[in-house]
Order: structure tokens, then C-alpha cells, then sequence
């Protein structure tokens, strides 16, 4: 899967920033430069993506 | 793996905001001191149509003065779109200058999607 950061800016101008594709937490670091970059943080969540990203790698280290 | 970031945006650079001028058809801005009537304000003057007074952006702090009156002397719809673009022009700036591939994309409840791809 390509890695895609998608920004969707509402008719308002706030920005919504999410990565796709990204292994491990490469997807914090990914978005970083456009975070900087457009503003101030208001929020930030983890999609259920990241979480079952995270529980493969845990199964597969205790196998 | 994922994750979604909300932000609010401020105006920073005065390239992405020419960009944004650019697309809604005003002339670049220019740096000066306006008479709003909150008070005087310096930065650079953006004069939408119809508006009484400018829009005065403070590129240090990102922050924009206006003065609208809650509509009477001015369409804040304007100053929406405007951040709008200003916050899609600069995406697509900082995205090239790291080498990646961007393309954008209106969306029907008037928001407006980039998809930024990392280079091979």
C-alpha cells in the first residue's frame, strides 16, 4: 500500500491530517513537517489501523 | 499504521498567501499599517471585495485582524475561503519541497482533499 498523507481542509480552513500506509510509528513522524508547517494542534488520535498494526507486531513477537 | 491530526491554521508564509490571493483573483498584498476600526494593525493588507476595511495579516504570529461587524461591513465567507486556500497552497508547497507527489480534490460539502504520496 502507497504511503499517503491526506489533508482535508474544510470550508472554514481547519485541516484535518491523516496518514495511510505508514509501518510502525513512521506515521507520527510522517506528517510532522505539514503539522509544523499549517499550524497549532488541536487534537490527535490513533485510527483503529495503528492499534491493530501494533497488536500484529506484539502477537508476532511472542510466537 | 494511522493517525489524524486536527489543526488550526495560521498564516505564516507569505508565498502560500500570494498563492492563495492568486486563486480567489486579488492582487499580492502588501506590507503596511491599516486603520481598522478595533485600532491599527500591521502586516500584510489583504482587501477583499465589499469589505469597509482589510484584512491584515501578522505573518509572526499567524494571526489575521479583521474587522466585520458580524457581517455588516464584510462576508467572513471570504476570509473562510481564503484560509482555506492558504492552508492547501502551503500543504502543496511544503509536500513538493520534500519531493512528494500531491494532487487535489474538491469535495461536495466544500472541503477541499490533497493526497500527498511520498516519492519512490
Amino acid at each position: 500500500m502507497p504511503r499517503i498523507i491526506e489533508v482535508i481542509v474544510s470550508p472554514k480552513g481547519e485541516t484535518k491530517l491523516q496518514t495511510k500506509g505508514y509501518v510502525g510509528n513512521d506515521c507520527l513522524q510522517a506528517s510532522k513537517f505539514l503539522e509544523e508547517a499549517l499550524g497549532i494542534p488541536l487534537s490527535e488520535g490513533k485510527t483503529a489501523e495503528f492499534y491493530e498494526a501494533a497488536a500484529n507486531e506484539q502477537q508476532v513477537r511472542q510466537q | 499504521m494511522s493517525h489524524i491530526v486536527r489543526i488550526q491554521t495560521r498564516v505564516h508564509d507569505p508565498a502560500a498567501i500570494n498563492s492563495a490571493c492568486q486563486r480567489l483573483g486579488l492582487p499580492v498584498p502588501n506590507h503596511g499599517t491599516a486603520r481598522l476600526y478595533s485600532g491599527e494593525a500591521t502586516g500584510l493588507l489583504v482587501q477583499f471585495p465589499g469589505w469597509q476595511y482589510p484584512a491584515v495579516i501578522d505573518t509572526l504570529t499567524g494571526t489575521i485582524h479583521f474587522d466585520t461587524f458580524e457581517g455588516r461591513w464584510g462576508d467572513q465567507a471570504q476570509l473562510d475561503k481564503f484560509q482555506q486556500l492558504y492552508a492547501v497552497e502551503k500543504a502543496k508547497l511544503e509536500a513538493r519541497k520534500k519531493g512528494f507527489q500531491v494532487s487535489e480534490q474538491s469535495l461536495q460539502d466544500g472541503s477541499i482533499k490533497l493526497n500527498i504520496i511520498e516519492g519512490s
